[in-house]
């Protein structure tokens, strides 16, 4: 393919990415050694792993992290429990150093996390006079045990409000607010962000969550020697709720900061996804710890193969391009209705679509029990698709638009004389 | 190294993480048509959606409550013929590997230490079962379960049948067997072991011991020969013969046989592949296959065809054996063979092997096994002269019931349907059971 013709490097906060791709603050971006590796598989960037200040002692958990698995796939999610760098703030640095010495082209962003608001300047400065590109401040890990840390800050809109002035006062570098998805409306705590000074949000940081409990036990995994917490859930499943917070503060029009998106990346189509609702760099952990690094390979290959079949030349081209198409759901021309379409040719005779229509759609299928076959009944199909969702053949239920006078039938009665017998009275509105 | 340590190792199943995988990879069909491929009805729709749901220990329950020997069907059964054949993932790529997932819960529930079974309460009728097969524990356990007192008897040192004298330990071996018949011990199931019912009216006299019924299912344990006529051969095993000495473990005397020497075995079923792939773990330089027809007919599972040319046994398809040339004194110095081609359909549905004129040539073998099958032994009519018998010997029984001319001996398994699978006889077993608690029952209100 002609990935010449694309161009996937992106400015974001005037700093120039070889592409949109990068680590996020996490475990997996917690050494140079490491990271190294991943700039030499073609991460564009990284945030490096939030930085403390070393007043307080940070002493991982044993164990970490557990899988979350679903039927015989594994680790469709991630539950960890790791804390900020446990490693001392000059070493940190050090591998920085590095990093830009040997990778001068890849973006270093410094993830801070200060247990004051001196801690705070303080971590800013160390890591400006460091040759960090940019700071991402940690107002989001849900997982702390240093009280009043992470998330509680992300929850606390003030603190995090004066915290970003802090680190805004001592620094020339662009900001970034990394905000949690632990709270119900994250434009909120964004604008405060932005108050304090904050040149860009990334989110979503890991939801809280409880993904697994021991039957034995009974204590939620990872199970640290009989106690078990609330914590981090990544991964796949909660790219759903991070497309939709990017999508939320990219609309919002008094916020209009460049935004970072993170949550459930894997393939270049979970960025580009990420990238059509706002985001103009993507972060990724749970992957490259499914994975490994060479997940990116796949994403830079497979956006500029994309891209150049839509015939779209630069990234920043892809950022936004799905928000004119989310409305809020009275938008919708109700008018137009459809029905499930069954290319029978195909069908194999499984069933599912029998049983689940049965079970929960609009008894709208037939069986011939001795063809194996199902028959809809157009008129009561709901177009719920739930038939085609468990079809095992790729394609062969598909959505049809029916034509303007085509009525669905009511849901049948189970007992018609029984609407005799309703006691209701007509609905009449008081002022 | 011993040549018994090439015997020591059966197959290895799936492990947890494989069944699941597997049972993910099933569309859990409405109206599952797995379940109704069946022969002893078991219900794969069923046991592997309970694996897909980790209810592990329903799906063990599921397969046990229907087939006492349900571990041994999963690792015996000729799947792709039967449950797997009607797969409807088969439509999108492979059929879902059932045979594998009902063993792997089976002893899966060894390691769990589940018990499907309790000792129910007793009822006092006892019944007597001959044979110790697939159709004599499935009749037993059957009964039992419903609190019968049961006895089988068996004329080998110890109880199994076919199970345990006729398939090759590698593709299932004692210890899974005797955890397998452990199920039959906690409902109370009796054995007695070395003990032939033999001599005329053998099985009736059982009913004049007080025992309320009898089940028949004895088997065939007379082997089919080559040359019906002739008078034993030296060199020349017969496959029940064989078999029955490897499985009672005489290595030594089959390694002194057996090693070094030039082997053919003829037949294409899946005792004849037991019996290459024995003789060459016995340490035979070679080891043919003779086979009359071509390698589509044979009766053998795909697999065991596969693993045997893997094995390096040479299939000679296409070739009918007439008579071994001896060389003296000394035993056998080849088989003389014919060169077939196909003709029309038979009786079987296959087509029929004739022999292409002057085509005759000789193998040169030291030893044969023949496994061209096996049938009810000489004089076993003697044994149950109140019962109607086929020409064959078969134990004639009302169709699905094991009822006999005989009010209170039934029969199943090989002894009334001639040689078949060992589902087929759980089912025989299962069924024969239920008549038998039926008319048992109705004698107690009468």
């Amino acid at each position: 393919m002609a990935n010449k013709k694309v161009d996937l490097s992106i400015d974001f906060l005037g700093k120039r990415f070889l592409n949109p791709f990068m680590l996020s603050s996490s475990p997996v971006s917690n050494s140079a050694e490491i990271l190294a590796q991943a700039f030499e598989a073609g991460w564009g960037g990284v945030v490096y792993k939030t930085l403390g200040a070393d007043n307080i002692k940070i002493i991982h958990p044993s164990p970490r992290m557990s899988g979350y698995n679903y039927h015989a796939k594994r680790l469709v999610g991630l539950q960890n429990v790791e804390q900020i760098t446990d490693r001392t703030l000059k070493d940190n640095l050090a591998d920085i150093l590095y990093l830009k010495k040997h990778y001068p082209k890849h973006v270093v962003a410094a993830s801070l996390m200060g247990f004051s608001n001196d801690e705070w300047a303080y971590l800013a400065k160390a890591a400006e006079d460091n040759g960090a590109d940019m700071l991402e401040l940690n107002f989001s890990c849900p997982h702390m045990a240093v009280e009043g840390s992470g998330s509680k800050v992300g929850q606390a809109f003030h603190l995090l409000e004066k915290f970003t002035a802090t680190v805004k006062k001592v620094t020339t570098l662009p900001i970034i607010a990394k905000l949690t998805p632990n709270i119900t409306d994250m434009t909120e705590p964004a604008l405060y962000a932005k108050k304090g000074g904050a040149d860009a949000i990334s989110a979503i940081n890991t939801v809280a969550g409880i993904s697994g409990i021991g039957l034995d036990d009974w204590v939620p995994r990872p199970n640290i020697f009989g106690i078990g917490a609330r914590s981090g859930y990544s991964g796949p499943a909660v790219k759903p709720i991070g497309l939709r917070f990017i999508a939320d503060m990219a609309e919002c029009r008094e916020l209009g900061l460049p935004l970072s998106g993170i949550g459930g990346i894997e393939t270049w189509i979970d960025a580009l996804e990420y990238l059509l609702v706002g985001a103009s760099t993507i972060q990724v952990t749970t992957g490259i710890i499914h994975y490994g690094h060479r997940i990116v390979e796949d994403m830079i290959e497979g956006l500029s193969d994309y891209m150049v079949s839509k015939g779209i030349s630069r990234v920043q081209d892809l950022v936004g391009k799905a928000l004119p198409n989310i409305k809020e759901t009275d938008h919708f021309d109700l008018g137009r209705q459809g029905i499930s379409s069954y290319d029978l040719d195909r069908c194999i005779g499984c069933g599912q679509c029998y049983l689940v229509c049965k079970n929960t759609g609009g008894q709208a299928l037939e069986w011939d029990a001795e063809k194996r076959r199902p028959s809809l009944i157009e008129e009561k199909c709901l177009s719920c698709m739930i038939c085609s969702f468990v079809c095992p053949v790729e394609g062969l239920i598909t959505f049809k638009e029916m034509p303007k006078d085509w009525k669905r039938r009511d849901t049948d009665l189970m007992d018609p004389e029984l609407v005799k017998q309703v006691k209701l009275a007509p609905f009449a509105a008081k002022e | 190294m011993s040549i018994a340590d090439n015997f020591k190792e059966m197959e290895k199943g799936f492990d947890f993480t494989q069944a699941l995988a597997e049972a993910d990879r099933c569309l859990l069909c409405y109206d599952a048509p797995c379940s109704k491929g069946c022969p002893a009805e078991t219900e794969p729709g069923t046991f592997i959606r309970k694996l897909r749901f980790h209810n592990i220990t329903g799906a063990i329950r599921t397969i046990k409550e229907n087939n006492i020997l349900g571990g041994a069907c999963g690792v015996l059964c000729p799947t792709e013929k039967l449950c797997e054949k009607e797969c409807a993932a088969t439509g999108i790529g492979e059929p879902i590997k059932i045979g594998k997932i009902q063993r792997f819960l089976v002893e899966h529930s060894w390691d769990l230490g589940f018990q499907v079974f309790d000792k129910p309460p007793a009822r006092k009728e006892q019944v007597a079962v001959v044979g110790s097969g697939p159709s004599g524990l499935s009749c037993a356990a059957e009964l039992a379960r419903a609190g019968f007192g049961v006895t089988v008897f068996d004329e080998h040192p110890e109880p199994g049948g076919v199970l345990r004298y006729g398939v090759i330990p590698i593709r299932f071996d004692n210890s899974f067997l005797e955890r397998e018949l452990e199920d039959l011990k906690v409902l109370g199931v009796k054995f007695v072991c070395n003990q032939r019912i033999e001599g005329r009216g053998g099985a009736e006299k059982l009913l004049e011991k007080g025992f309320r019924a009898v089940f028949l299912g004895p088997g065939l344990w007379e082997a089919h020969r080559l040359l019906p006529e002739a008078k034993e051969q030296p060199g020349v095993y017969s496959s029940v013969k064989y078999l029955e000495a490897l499985r009672k473990g005489r290595f030594a005397e089959l390694e002194k046989d057996f090693k070094g020497k030039t082997v053919a075995v003829i037949g294409g079923g899946s005792v004849a592949m037991d019996c290459v792939r024995s003789a060459a773990r016995l340490g035979a330089s070679d080891v043919y296959l003779i086979y009359r027809r071509s390698y589509v007919q044979m009766p053998a599972e795909e697999d065991e065809r596969i693993e045997a040319l893997e094995e390096g046994i040479h299939f000679l398809l296409l070739n009918q054996p007439l008579e071994y040339l001896t060389d003296g004194s000394k035993g056998l110095a080849g088989v003389k063979l014919v060169r077939t081609r196909l003709g029309k359909p038979d009786a079987s549905g296959r087509r029929k092997p004739l022999a292409v004129e002057g085509s005759e040539w000789v193998l040169d073998v030291n030893l044969v096994i023949e496994a061209i099958g096996n049938r009810a032994v000489e004089d076993s009519p003697e044994w149950y002269p109140g019962l109607e018998v086929s020409e064959k010997k078969l134990i004639k029984t009302a169709d699905q019931t094991g009822k006999t001319a005989h009010p209170a001996i039934f029969a199943g398994g090989d002894i009334v349907r001639g040689p078949g699978l060992v589902v087929e006889a759980v089912q025989d077993g299962k069924l024969a059971a239920r008549a038998i608690m039926e008319t048992l029952s109705n004698e107690e209100e009468s």
